[in-house]
């Protein structure tokens, strides 16, 4: 592959982030967000496959395979279990309205292409736009955890800012050490099945989210 | 040799966490606890004896030098700190129902886990590792917070690992930038991501973007060091997390975050000059001061108090590594030794204040010194020394910071600095007079002091004495050249 060929695909699936991003802020239902996130990590893992082919890096290959059976599918799965266990069929009422949500996140996206415009030398190093798209993927994924008021998509929304992190680290020229990457991987996991298990035991004790108590204050 | 030890002391914390597993005896436990803290230190002694003699030494990913050795000393000292305290704090909190019988191994073992995290933070030279450690410490401490099970605690755990979460993943973006950037400059692999070889190619890196790279890493790493406005998780961990996590929280926790944020401030200070990090750290050292007074003086909860405290006590940390110049630096890598010995007391001596009244409500605790002479004693002298009374050691660091920041005619940083520690002066000494003195509770519990936890405060106090009346020559000139790294 050429590299404006290569540049072309991760612009394209940086288009693509960005709309699953848009789906995500817009779910009113978790199911549909949870969805969401899981083609938005398929996405990534076929950037790192398309990026493995282009550099001929094989660290990527792993990185790839290490993203479709992780981010895509199990933890996808363990989201879907907690939603299941904690038997959860209503509307989350946002906290503000989905339209002041989106044009926030416009906003965002703007911005965050401005900033990286004025970062010119840098550009050279990392492929395409995956810079302003991975800015803007991590401050839309706070954005949802700021926004959602269940566990759950404060989970989701940690999962899409990861993303963001992942898709900019594989586009910087030879990406980052595949150790590094795995370890940071095996944090992500460890960390969502603490907070799947604290989220349960809530639940199960007192019937409540756990995102929802607010008894300590001052 | 001295390189084999740098991969042997994360393993001591591992191996006494799986040797917890192995029984369920509360004495055996205690004892395996107090062994696997004592090896610990002693090997870390070895360590920095060696580092002494010879400079830095670096094997893999992980790396020593004189500023990882400072942070290496307060973990390993107030880890065996810890471990003295729990043998009596903890059969009290089994006798009273607060800890169960049946779980303790799993509690220690993760207090071992937990330490060893923190171990990889401070030997970490590749910033991947650093960053992989501190979500490793996320993760293990979280559990740790909510291990009453109550709602309370898992709320305080929940708030914790969400914020420290999304926090650090800011701090991941940063260290991608950076290391994109030294990519960029022809470093190589995991090259790209070591310290010490980005150090060398720093002056040449691309400023722009070492400068949003600084910024993410200060807000990733500022959330989990407490700093304001990222602090909103620290007051409910420090408060609900049992006793002896929150002296490790708060002594060692939040300064290996503070370590993290001086590794990429020399990085940024030699990319963009020093003028730019300074600016964020001061910023945000003086957001922290200023927020976290009216907390300390409205607060009724004494373990929110002592948290709402170490937010300030980070935020002159960063003002004074802000205010930079030897001088600063100095004195703010002695005030994080300082706070970190200072503040483990304070959490152990109020945490048996609780025990004794059954409650964290400051109003209800009162005439400590009749019903507990010596732990009132201990508490007071924290709360003094906290509080930037001479002849302590944190008067010493808050002096040298004070006087950078004269010497670089920062005056409005300073005159709002002084302003707030006078407020917070009077506000915690009235607290801490009122649980002290006076008339003893009816409910008070009247039963003689343990001596373990009395052990492990008094260790800590003769070293915060210690620090106060004279610096040691050693620790000088450990001081020195680490103040030499950072300000170059």
């Amino acid at each position: 592959m050429s590299a404006e060929t290569v540049r072309t695909i991760i612009d394209d699936l940086g288009a693509l982030l960005l709309f699953t991003m848009i789906l995500i802020l817009a779910a009113g239902q978790i199911y549909r967000a949870i969805y969401a996130v899981a083609a938005q990590s398929l996405l990534i893992a076929i950037a790192a496959a398309v990026l493995a082919t282009a550099t001929g890096n094989t660290d990527l290959w792993v990185i790839a395979g290490i993203t479709l059976t992780v981010k895509t599918i199990v933890l996808p799965w363990v989201l879907h279990r907690v939603v299941r266990r904690m038997n959860v069929r209503r509307e989350v009422e946002p906290v503000i309205p989905v339209a002041a949500t989106l044009a926030l996140a416009v906003m965002v996206v703007v911005m965050s292409f401005h900033l990286s415009a004025t970062l010119g030398p840098v550009n050279q190093a990392i492929t395409g736009n995956a810079l302003p798209v991975g800015i803007a993927l991590t401050l839309l994924g706070v954005l949802v955890m700021a926004t959602g008021k269940t566990a759950l998509n404060q989970m989701v929304g940690l999962f899409a800012s990861e993303n963001g992190i992942f898709f900019t680290a594989m586009a910087v020229t030879q990406g980052m050490p595949l150790i590094i990457e795995i370890g940071v991987i095996l944090d992500v996991i460890l960390a969502v099945l603490v907070m799947a298990i604290m989220v349960l035991r809530v639940r199960s004790t007192v019937d409540a989210d756990i995102a929802g108590l607010d008894r300590l204050k001052g | 040799m001295t390189e084999t030890l740098l991969w042997v002391l994360p393993l001591v914390p591992t191996v006494t966490a799986l040797l917890m597993l192995t029984t369920r005896d509360r004495r055996i436990l205690s004892a395996i606890d107090v062994c696997g803290s004592a090896i610990l230190l002693a090997l870390t002694l070895v360590l920095a004896r060696e580092v002494a003699k010879g400079g830095p030494r670096a094997l893999g990913v992980l790396r020593i030098d004189d500023l990882g050795l400072v942070f290496l000393l307060l973990l390993v000292v107030l880890t065996l700190a810890v471990s003295i305290y729990t043998v009596g704090w903890l059969k009290q909190a089994v006798a009273v129902g607060n800890m169960k019988a049946e779980s303790l191994r799993s509690y220690f073992a993760l207090v071992h886990l937990f330490v060893a995290t923190m171990v990889v933070t401070v030997l970490a030279d590749n910033l991947g590792v650093l960053w992989i450690a501190m979500e490793g410490t996320t993760i293990t401490s979280a559990v740790l917070i909510g291990y009453h099970g109550h709602q309370h605690g898992l709320e305080a755990a929940w708030k914790y690992i969400i914020v420290t979460t999304i926090g650090i993943s800011f701090g991941l973006f940063g260290t991608v930038l950076v290391s994109a950037a030294a990519a960029a400059h022809g470093a190589v692999g995991a090259d790209a991501m070591s310290w010490s070889a980005i150090m060398k190619i720093a002056p040449m890196l691309n400023p722009g973007i070492v400068r949003i790279g600084f910024i993410f890493v200060m807000v990733g790493y500022g959330t989990k060091a407490g700093l304001a406005p990222m602090h909103l998780w620290l007051p409910d961990a420090h408060s609900q997390a049992p006793t002896p996590v929150s002296a490790l929280l708060s002594g060692v926790l939040i300064k290996c975050a503070i370590l993290g944020i001086i590794r990429f401030q020399t990085i940024a200070a030699a990319a963009c000059g020093p003028a730019f990090p300074a600016e964020v750290l001061l910023v945000f050292g003086l957001t922290s001061v200023v927020v976290a007074t009216p907390f300390i003086l409205a607060q009724n909860d004494l373990k929110r108090l002592l948290g709402y405290h170490s937010v300030e006590h980070v935020g002159i940390v960063a003002l004074g590594l802000g205010f930079g110049g030897t001088i600063g630096t100095y004195g703010a890598l002695l005030h994080v030794v300082n706070h970190g010995v200072t503040k483990a007391l304070a959490f152990f001596a109020a945490g048996k204040a609780i025990a004794r009244y059954g409650t964290r409500d400051m109003r209800v605790i009162r005439g400590l010194l009749a019903v507990a002479p010596i732990g009132a004693t201990l508490l007071m002298l924290a709360a003094l020394s906290l509080a930037g009374v001479p002849p302590f050691s944190i008067f010493v660091s808050e002096l040298m910071i004070l006087r950078a920041g004269i010497g670089q005619g920062h005056w409005v940083a300073i005159a709002i600095f002084l302003a707030m520690v006078v407020v917070i002066f009077a506000g915690l000494l009235h607290h801490v007079g009122a649980m002290v003195f006076g008339e003893p509770t009816a409910t008070a519990s009247r039963e003689p002091e343990a001596w373990s936890p009395l052990l492990g405060m008094m260790l800590l106090a003769a070293i915060m004495i210690l620090l106060g009346l004279t610096i040691p020559a050693s620790i000088d000139g450990l001081f020195r050249r680490a103040t030499e790294i950072v300000v170059g």
